[in-house]
Parts: structure tokens; sequence; C-alpha cells
């Protein structure tokens, strides 16, 4: 509005974001005057509203409405005539040397963590992670930001194999991180409604790096999973450049944030076919697909009908959503008469009065129970895996990392 | 742990000069779709200019465009009532951007700039 239409105009945003869009102003080389009400000023009553309008700004101190007027009547500085759009210097490609002690300290007080121990990113161990694809250390793979206007920040492959070292990944989980940043999506953008995001996996990948797809996939009982869906979040942290109170404004935050509900599709098990092959890909791809939303909302038993009733109760992301279920929902499911996912959403899409391209199923865990649950997710993107994988095939060591196998029923007598 | 001195990477991403860019009104959703979220370079915003300030307010026309966020339009209404008790040759017009708010209103702004003087937009947060 004040460079393209030349109207003088005051921003008005709560103090709560006053760093937030000052950052964000200067990272725009204007200096826009922005005048800061008290926060919030949502779900107040109107008398409390009309004591803002004539009371102060508490950032300034200055009463709000004088301050708004001469906004638009003080004549601009020189510096607001001639702003300086700050350039942000590279930071250089190694630490300056330090104990163990003192770079786990640094890292961790830095904010370039999750909280939880990392692997410190030595020369050795990146460079041998960059074993696990034959992409040049230094080729940009994407830039990311958790906000939507500051300015993103790039990364090479190199970068998201120091993630991978940190979240304590081996090479053969380098590919699926690639695709993942490939796409540039953080996992917790920073909406004060506190987002959450979701990895699933499909293709012969699942099986080459030990992802679970079946009993407790969701649980922390799998290393795949676990490392893969922690250097989500440790990229968002360091690539998407969020830091609380200053880019990333989540009110209550979301335990998800910690590994994104990182699992891969029970393809084997499922009455249905495969994600990634609803998209388009073929079986023997190997995707990665992310999704967005709120909430993982479980224990639902039922059929179709009861799916659709949950759906259309489902308010947060309107009646989108993305349905979990166990691969026996899916046998039982198909018994109703679905023989496909199609028939399936279409069914439900008529049921809760919604689109039927706002539902999604995805078919995972371990045949114990016939449970689903509707998540608010929706998809953000699906995105091939294969090209970031060796000529060679995926970097496994002599012998792979991998955490005790679930206990499976083999002889038939517990029914499965 | 060890007292030896080791070197290791930085983890963080590095400065691009690229930034993002408020939504183009044709998909209010599209802040969902992360393929069509719209950039724009450290280069392209170099020369932005803050707009000319008023001499006065009296007796012109500031819009007041309320944002979508919780609490906007009635903060916004409790401000075209300051005017009409404290500067009432002031002439207010209280507005909605369409869309969401995050997305941008072209529209809008072109009314302003033709039939306003200055504009008042909020409320974030």
């Amino acid at each position: 509005m004040e460079s393209e239409y030349r109207i003088p105009t005051v921003p008005v945003v709560t103090a709560r974001f006053e760093h937030y869009v000052q950052n964000d102003s200067r990272n725009h080389g204007m200096f826009l005057r922005y005048v800061f009400p008290p926060h919030p000023v949502g779900f107040i009553p109107k008398e409390k509203l009309r004591g803002y309008v004539d009371g102060l700004n508490p950032v300034s101190g200055k009463p709000l409405m004088p301050e708004m007027v001469e906004a638009l009547t003080k004549p601009l500085t020189e510096e607001e005539k001639n702003p300086v759009i700050e350039k942000r210097p590279k930071h250089p490609r190694l630490l300056p040397p330090d104990t163990e002690e003192n770079l786990h300290r640094l890292f961790l007080e830095n904010g370039w963590t999750d909280g939880l121990p990392i692997v410190l990113p030595t020369e050795e161990r990146v460079a041998e992670m960059l074993t696990g694809t034959d992409r040049d250390p230094q080729e940009v793979v994407g830039r990311m930001s958790v906000t939507t206007h500051q300015e993103r920040l790039e990364y090479t492959v190199e970068k998201v194999a120091v993630i991978a070292v940190m979240a304590g990944c081996r090479p053969e989980h380098l590919p699926v991180l690639l695709a993942i940043a490939s796409t540039e999506i953080p996992a917790f953008p920073s909406s004060t409604t506190s987002f959450s995001s979701m990895i699933m996996v499909n293709g012969p990948i699942r099986h080459e790096i030990g992802m679970n797809c079946g009993l407790a996939a969701l649980s922390p009982f799998n290393y795949a999973n676990a490392v893969i869906g922690r250097a989500w979040t440790l990229m968002s942290i360091n690539f998407g450049d969020a830091r609380p109170g200053d880019t990333f404004m989540h009110s209550l935050g979301h335990p998800i944030n910690y590994n994104n509900l990182c699992h891969a599709e029970n393809e084997e098990d499922s009455a249905f076919e495969p994600y990634h092959v609803e998209k388009g890909f073929k079986p023997e791809e190997s995707t990665v697909t992310l999704f967005r939303g709120w909430n993982y909302n479980g224990i639902n038993l039922g059929p179709a009908k009861a799916m659709a009733e949950a759906l259309k109760r489902q308010s947060s992301m309107g009646r989108a959503g993305t349905f979990l279920m166990d691969p026996l929902v899916s046998a039982h499911l198909k018994d109703e008469g679905f023989k496909t996912k199609e028939e399936l959403r279409q069914y439900i899409a008529n049921e809760a009065e919604t689109f039927p391209q706002m539902i999604n199923f995805i078919v995972v865990g371990g045949q114990t129970n016939p449970m689903w649950v509707l998540t608010d997710y929706t998809p953000s993107i699906t995105v091939s895996i294969d090209k970031w994988i060796p000529k060679t095939g995926i970097k496994k060591d002599e012998k792979p990392l991998r955490m005790p196998q679930p206990v499976l029923c083999k002889d038939g007598i517990c029914g499965i | 742990m060890s007292k030896n001195l080791i070197t290791v990477l930085d983890p963080r991403g590095q400065p691009s000069g690229i930034f993002g860019k408020v939504l183009d009104l044709s998909n209010p959703m599209a802040i969902l779709d992360p393929e069509k979220q719209p950039t724009t370079t450290l280069e392209s915003m170099t020369g932005q200019k803050m707009a000319d300030r008023l001499d006065t307010l009296e007796g012109k026309t500031v819009y007041l465009v309320e944002t979508g966020f919780a609490g906007a339009a009635d903060f916004m209404k409790e401000v075209q009532g300051w005017f009409q008790r404290n500067m009432p040759s002031v002439k207010t017009v209280l507005r909605s951007k369409r869309g969401n708010m995050f997305t941008d209103d072209p529209e809008l702004w072109q009314e302003i700039k033709e039939n306003g003087d200055a504009a008042i937009v909020g409320v974030g947060g």
C-alpha cells in the first residue's frame, strides 16, 4: 500500500507481536509506522476495546490514537525516505573448534536443537553421511522459512547431511531427508494456532531402511521412523529459522512437532491401493508425503458411516481430514462393499456433506485392533525419493542398525 | 567428555535474499499449498518507498481496514468511534479485507487510492 499505491498507512498489530513485525519490516526494507494496542484484541468485551483505543500504546507509552494520527501526518524521516535493506552475511561452514562439551552447550543454547541430545556434526561424520547420496554436497536443495514473509534460508545437500547427523541418522536415511528438504516445507509454520505435521513414506524404501508400517508404527519403537521424523524438526529449526517469540509464535506448541508422526504405509496388509499409487506414482517408486494440520483424534471404531459422522463433527479445517486406519479396518470396509478408496471417499463426502478431494486414507498398523484415527491433516505434497538414492542403491551399513521387530503371530493361533 | 578440540559444521541455513510475499486473492486456500507460496527478492524490494504523509487528517477520508483476525472488526469500530468523538471532520470508511488475513486485496487498495487519503489496517495478532 505504501510503496505501490502511495497510500499513507498505519499497520496496527497487538503489542505481543512487536518484535516479530519490526523484524519483518526491517527484512522488507521499509520502516513502517506500526502502532501497537495491548494484546489480545480478540474475544474481549467492547468496553475493554474502547479502553485500548482511548488508552496508551504499551510499546511506546504514548496515547494510541494520537500516535496513529501522527503516523499519518508527521513527515517522513531521512531513514524512512531512503531505507537500507540489511543483507545478512553467510555463516562460515565450520564453527570455531571447541571441546565436545562446549559444542553441545553451544548447539543447545543457540536453539539449534529440539532440546534432546544430538550427535555433533563433525566433518568426518558429515562426510560419511554424504555417502548416502550421489549428489554434489554443495548442490542447493531448497529454501525454507517457518514464517510467511521473512527471509528463506538456503540449504545444500551437505547442510541436510549435517542435520541428519545431528538427528542420529545413518546414510541409508539421507535420501528420505533430501526428498523432504526438497519440498521446502517446514514441519511447523509460525501460526499462533500451533500447527503439527505428519510424514508418511511409501514404496520399497520403507523396508530397505527398516521403517515400521505395522504394529506400533507411530510409537517410539523404530529407529528409522524416529530419526527421520526428528530430522524434519531439526531442519525446520535450522533451515526454517524457528526462534520462539521471534519467528515462531505457536501459543501452546504441539508435542507432535518432536517427531511429526513419521511412519510408513502398510501397503502389504492393506485392502486398498497404496497412497502414492493413488497419487499417480508407480508401486515400485518410493515417495514421501507431508501432511499438515493440528489434531490426531483417536480412538474410533466402526463402519464407514461412523467415519463420515466423525468427519462431520470435525471443525478445525472444515470437513477435511485424513483417516489413519488399521489394515483390519480396510478389510472390513471392503466387506462393507467399498472396493476402492475412491468409492469410500465418495460415500464419506456425501454423508459428511463435503468435497471428496478433502478426504484421504492411510493404512497403517499391526492388526491387533480394528481402529481408525481421524486427523485434520491435509496433504501438502508427495515427492519421489528415488532421485536422491545413489545409483548403486541405498547405502547400508554392513550390519544395519535396527530396533527389535514387533513380535507377530506366525502360527495363525491368534487369528491374524 | 573429552577435552580435545573438535570441529563441527554450522547447521543453520544461509541467507538467500529470497523472501515470502502476501498471497494472491485468487486462491485464498493457497496458504495450504507450498507450491503456490509467492516469493520476492532482496533486489526487487530495493527502492521501495513509503508514501508521503498528509499535512493534516482534518477533512480527509481514512479507510479503516479490518484484516480478519479475531477482534479486528470490533477494534476498527472503536477506532471509528474515536474519530467521530475527537476528529469529526475526518471521514472514516470501515471495510473488511476480502479473502483471509494472509491474502492480498489489490481491488481494495485501488479503491482506497482513488477515494481515500490514508488507511489504518489491522489488527494483526
